[in-house]
């Protein structure tokens, strides 16, 4: 594995799984933090809030790593693309910020 | 044990503070003469802070996990209840920041690795400032929050 060419494909994948997982909420497990109880996916407050972040994260890891894997074989001989690595996670960041406005517009 | 825990965070977040801080300005605005305390700051290493830097994200961000269950039951549903959706808001955004950061420590890593002159300094600069930014993000918010009944007058 060639980490100069995974790696900025990996924090790139990364960023843009994890907002989607964020958006569409596909969070490999739920904690419900009141319960102190796990569950496979999103699932619904039992009692108390649920907590998606740590499936969120999971699920990123794990998309991403793949994503980076097949990619791996893709580059070939191409040199590696370091920019993917900062300015797709700082678009992401800026996208949150934009999704987030209604907490600051109240 | 959370109030433990909490400090542990926010001690550690002090520490990774300045190490990110130093390397983000040794390569942002580097110095070779170190006289005067400005320069002084800006004329370190930044390469031996690297690893240092990448423990103490992963021990902050692992704290962090730890207590955000304390959070989101207790202190989340007081400030919705509170109506302060603006401290509500800028913490969903710490918390999709720091994941954020999380996935760019392989690259961080990598990049502080290799030598500067193969073509990797601007990424360099770019993803030492963007993590930079997200501990300040982090320490502040985490910081204003954690005192926020004082500091409000709530």
């Amino acid at each position: 594995m060639n980490m100069e060419k995974v790696f900025p494909i990996f924090a790139a994948a990364f960023a843009v799984i994890y907002i989607l997982a964020v958006e569409f909420n596909w969070a490999l497990f739920t904690y419900h933090p009141k319960i102190g109880e796990w569950g496979w996916l999103a699932q619904p407050a039992r009692t108390g809030p649920p907590m998606y972040w740590y499936g969120w994260l999971a699920t990123s890891l794990l998309g991403a790593s793949s994503l980076s894997l097949i990619a791996c074989p893709l580059v070939g001989r191409r040199p590696a693309q370091y920019w993917l690595g900062w300015l797709v996670p700082l678009v992401v960041m800026l996208t949150f910020c934009y999704l987030f406005r209604d907490f600051f517009l109240r | 044990m959370a109030t433990f825990l909490v400090i542990l965070h926010g001690l550690l977040a002090v520490v990774l503070l300045g190490g990110i801080t130093h390397q983000a300005m040794s390569i942002a605005l580097p110095s070779r003469n170190k006289s005067g305390i400005f320069r002084s700051f800006r004329a370190v290493s930044g390469t031996v802070y690297t690893n240092a830097n990448i423990a103490l994200f992963l021990a902050v961000a692992i704290l962090g996990s730890i207590i955000y269950p304390t959070y989101r039951i207790a202190v989340r549903t007081y400030l919705e209840n509170a109506r302060l959706y603006g401290a509500t808001g800028s913490f969903e955004l710490k918390e999709q920041f720091v994941a954020v950061g999380l996935g760019m420590l392989p690259l961080y890593w990598l990049l502080w690795r290799r030598p500067p002159e193969d073509g990797g300094k601007p990424a360099r600069i770019a993803v030492t400032l963007i993590l930079c930014f997200i501990v300040w993000y982090g320490f502040l918010v985490g910081h204003v929050l954690n005192n926020i009944r004082g500091l409000f007058g709530l």
